[in-house]
């Protein structure tokens, strides 16, 4: 069952630079774009590499390893080496506070 | 209805047929390889196929329905020996002609061998293909003593998974340095000392001579070097597959020579990936590129070719490598003759970029600092005098260049 997990404040978030979070054992991608924050899995579906340490522009992320680029708001894979989107989470702001359910 | 032949089916090969489908609904695509596979990407064969954390169907990029649904017609084990483009066929090894409209030649490369005595051991090998990685996979199970020859990406790679998987490794360069032909001597010297730390034993400026086969092992002599070792990889580079078209009367020159869609001198035939030679506008002359980046994207320029649409392939040039903890990603011509500006941030990451004369990025290097590569990317593309005093700064963004 997908929980709401408090992960970052609101303020941490500057736009267009991607925090890397861990709720358990998944870890999240979190970026705030002009339209809101979201929140990907933060590992490339190519090979092992936090999508966080990548470069973010025009709403994509992407892979420091290969260059794979992710869409941040549906998850999509843009580019390869990447045939395999990523999953994409349901973020909520309330109290300067950031959620993630998950 | 034209009918395309593409021989090979590496990526290059894949490619051309992807890139073609997209732009002719229409056309007959016939993929025709040696190889008893469907088409797989060659990166992971060094690193996880060596490490045993084989990654399967990706390996292979597409799903087995892929070429069906996009009416390519894949035959895998089917060695092409010879083209007559008098009258547009190629003559496969059953013996079978295959007419076509529009060739394409994605043959690749193979592994240089060794010209030496005791080269044709069956403990000296190559890493080339799928079964080259699995057989060497295999073996580095007994941990057998490692001998890698060359010290150049492929071999640095191996030495790397061999010695991940607890195997004793040496490594033989002729050259002064390691990678010598893609990066500048500092990073050379970073790189001798990553594989140093994890007790790699490195021979530089050390030519081999001859290979002495035992019941025991082999013994390598390099001169001043004597060493013995189960096991010989060979990493000395690549040769093109130009037997097929410089046979046809094709123009080669270690490469098949094309322009900068792939068409080569003869008419309807073409070449795609490493293959080919072809006037790269980044250089300013002739280049065959064996890399990723090029296997994937120079075919789609072919392919207009062959749909009568111009746009030559004129990428920043960019190629990685993955060694233990490092992940290398080199942009460019970082030629040792440019300055180097080195950019260093935490975690032992670092930017690298190289001017010209004039201050304008020819080439970067960047270790576990991938973030910079679009960024890095842009500068070379843009050609502008840069700063070479705020560009040392790493505080000072690399956007704010652009």
């Amino acid at each position: 069952m997908a929980e709401w997990h408090r992960v970052a404040a609101e303020e941490e978030l500057k736009p267009e630079t991607p925090l890397g979070i861990r709720v358990g054992e998944v870890q999240i991608a979190l970026v705030r774009l002009e339209d809101g924050i979201f929140a990907v899995n933060d590992v490339c579906t190519h090979e092992y590499a936090l999508l966080s340490e990548g470069y973010c522009e025009d709403g994509k992320l992407e892979c420091p390893l290969h260059q794979a680029c992710f869409d941040i708001r549906t998850g999509k894979a843009l580019t390869e080496p990447a045939e395999v989107d990523v999953a994409t989470y349901p973020v909520k702001v309330e109290g300067g506070a950031v959620f993630v359910q998950v | 209805m034209r009918r395309v032949v593409i021989i090979g089916t590496g990526q290059a090969g894949r490619r051309t047929a992807e890139a073609l489908r997209e732009l002719d609904p229409a056309a007959e695509i016939l993929l025709l390889g040696a190889e008893p596979h469907p088409p797989y990407d060659r990166p992971p064969l060094s690193k996880a196929v060596l490490l045993g954390s084989n990654p399967g169907n990706a390996l292979f990029v597409r799903a087995p329905g892929f070429y069906a649904e996009k009416r390519i017609d894949l035959r895998t084990g089917t060695r092409v020996e010879a083209i007559d483009p008098a009258v547009r066929c190629v003559l496969t090894e059953a013996a079978e002609a295959i007419a076509y409209d529009s060739l394409v030649i994605a043959t690749g490369a193979q592994a240089r061998r060794l010209a030496l005595p005791g080269a044709e051991d069956p403990r000296v090998m190559t890493l080339r293909t799928l079964e080259d990685a699995e057989a060497l996979c295999a073996r580095l199970a007994d941990r057998p003593r490692i001998a890698v020859v060359g010290g150049g990406l492929i071999g640095l790679e191996v030495a790397a998974s061999a010695r991940q998987r607890g195997c004793p490794v040496t490594v033989l360069e002729a050259a002064d340095r390691l990678m010598a032909r893609c990066v500048p001597p500092v990073i050379s010297a970073m790189a001798a000392e990553l594989h140093r730390r994890h007790e790699v034993v490195l021979h530089l400026g050390c030519a081999l001579r001859s290979i002495l086969p035992r019941s025991f092992g082999l013994v390598l002599d390099a001169g001043a070097v004597q060493l013995e070792a189960d096991l010989v990889v060979v990493g000395i580079g690549g040769v093109p597959n130009i037997a097929l078209a410089e046979a046809a009367g094709i123009a080669v020159q270690d490469g098949i020579l094309t322009d900068g869609q792939g068409r080569t001198s003869h008419a309807d035939i073409y070449a795609a990936g490493e293959v080919a030679r072809f006037p790269h506008p980044f250089f300013g002359r002739r280049v065959r590129l064996e890399a990723w980046q090029v296997a994937q994207n120079q075919p789609a320029a072919v392919a207009r070719a062959i749909c009568g649409q111009a746009g030559d392939y004129d990428e920043i040039p960019w190629h990685w490598t993955d060694q233990f903890d490092w992940n290398l990603q080199v942009l460019g011509d970082p030629d040792p003759s440019f300055e180097l500006i080195q950019r260093p941030s935490e975690g032992a990451r670092l930017t690298a970029i190289a001017l010209d004369g004039e201050g304008r990025a020819r080439g970067a290097v960047l270790i576990n600092n991938g973030r910079d590569a679009t960024p890095c990317r842009r500068l070379l593309a843009g050609g502008k005098q840069l700063d070479a005093v705020l560009l040392r700064d790493p505080a000072v963004p690399l956007r704010q260049f652009l």
